[in-house]
């Protein structure tokens, strides 16, 4: 009886993992960690660096994937004045040869990395706090099977100092 | 339970609808109407009584262009015995664009152009690639999602070919049966 059981429970383990392993068990996440505050002058520029988390066992395209046929990941930010969006600054992937890619690496993002954009104040910019909204669009693969593209919304304030 | 009892109730509407809902295997393949890449409108019923490969993919999906030569290989292999393996492309991009990629991995099978209320009435396709093994009668006899071994595929598409249709079936009943049916002797 007590045998019976330890198969029965072994059984339901190798059931439990293969399901586990299946693609689709997990949604691919990429979350933008807390801004940090953003201060400029009028006339003014600064560095916002944004860090974003990919789930673990996910990886996503870089800004330069290998192939044009794979979709990049890009952040598009809006500003309204007196505040401009002057650069955008991509990390380098990390090139990767996964079972599927065949010997081929692929420019991937994985766990945490930083964008960073920089900002900057018309000189005639007077103080107060401004919004800066956009977003990161990417498409995520894990080691089988690729995930329709995807955006998360990117906002943080910027604030301009008073005269 | 109360949550139970509106998914069993939204499964059973999704089914009516001819929605796959849960493990596709048995059930009926939805039927549907999509544009090929040289524009020509492809039923899935266009081809019953062969056994269909039906495989979702984008050209931004890397798994995928592993299997596609695999693809290409099956079809040239099983072709004579009633296979066609039939490819939905759920890429936004150009249909030229799409065809020039397939043109590149040597694809020998039709490739249509995927929507989303085909992604739907498969269950709501969230990863690529996704493979359904279709038999003879329209039946699904396999699902596979991610990339898998060819020799899981391949043996996939060998139990979709192994079901014979109830039309070939009867028709070989038919020609079985004696044209003139022979008095039947009892033995003493």
């Amino acid at each position: 009886m007590k045998l019976l059981l330890r198969f029965a429970c072994i059984a339901l383990l190798l059931i439990g993992i293969s399901m586990a392993q299946e693609p689709g068990h997990k949604v691919p996440s990429v979350e933008l960690a807390p801004v940090g505050k953003v201060q400029v002058k009028p006339g003014g520029s600064a560095a916002v660096p944004l860090d974003f988390r990919v789930g673990s066992e996910f990886h996503i395209n870089s800004n330069h994937p290998h192939s044009e046929l794979l979709i990049p990941t890009v952040l598009k930010l809006n500003s309204g004045a007196p505040i401009a969006i002057v650069g955008v600054k991509y990390p380098a992937g990390e090139d990767v040869a996964f079972a599927f890619s065949q010997g081929e690496k692929l420019s991937v993002y994985s766990g945490d990395f930083s964008i960073v954009a920089t900002v900057k104040a018309a000189p005639t910019a007077t103080g107060g706090t401004y919004p800066v909204e956009g977003e990161l669009h990417f498409q995520a693969c894990d080691r089988s099977a690729c995930y329709p593209p995807k955006s998360i919304p990117v906002k943080f304030s910027v604030m301009v100092a008073g005269k | 339970m109360l949550a139970s009892g509106k998914y069993l109730d939204r499964a059973r509407k999704h089914r009516a609808a001819g929605i796959l809902v849960g493990d596709p295997v048995g059930v009926r393949a939805p039927d549907f109407e999509l544009t090929s890449l040289d524009g020509k409108r492809v039923k899935l019923s266009d081809f019953r009584g062969k056994a269909v490969l039906l495989n979702f993919w984008a050209t931004w999906c890397s798994p995928c262009k592993v299997e596609m030569p695999w693809f290409v290989d099956l079809q040239k292999k099983y072709g004579s015995d009633g296979f066609v393996v039939l490819g939905i492309a759920m890429d936004d991009s150009e249909p030229s664009k799409i065809a020039e990629f397939a043109s590149e991995m040597g694809v020998n099978y039709p490739v249509l152009l995927g929507t989303d209320k085909v992604s739907d009435d498969y269950g709501n396709v969230q990863f690529l690639p996704t493979t359904f093994y279709i038999d003879r009668d329209g039946r699904i006899v396999g699902k596979g999602t991610g990339l898998l071994a060819r020799s899981e595929v391949e043996a996939s598409v060998q139990k979709a070919l192994a079901s014979k249709s109830a039309e070939l079936n009867r028709q070989t009943t038919l020609s079985s049966m004696p044209a003139h049916p022979q008095p039947q002797t009892s033995a003493q």
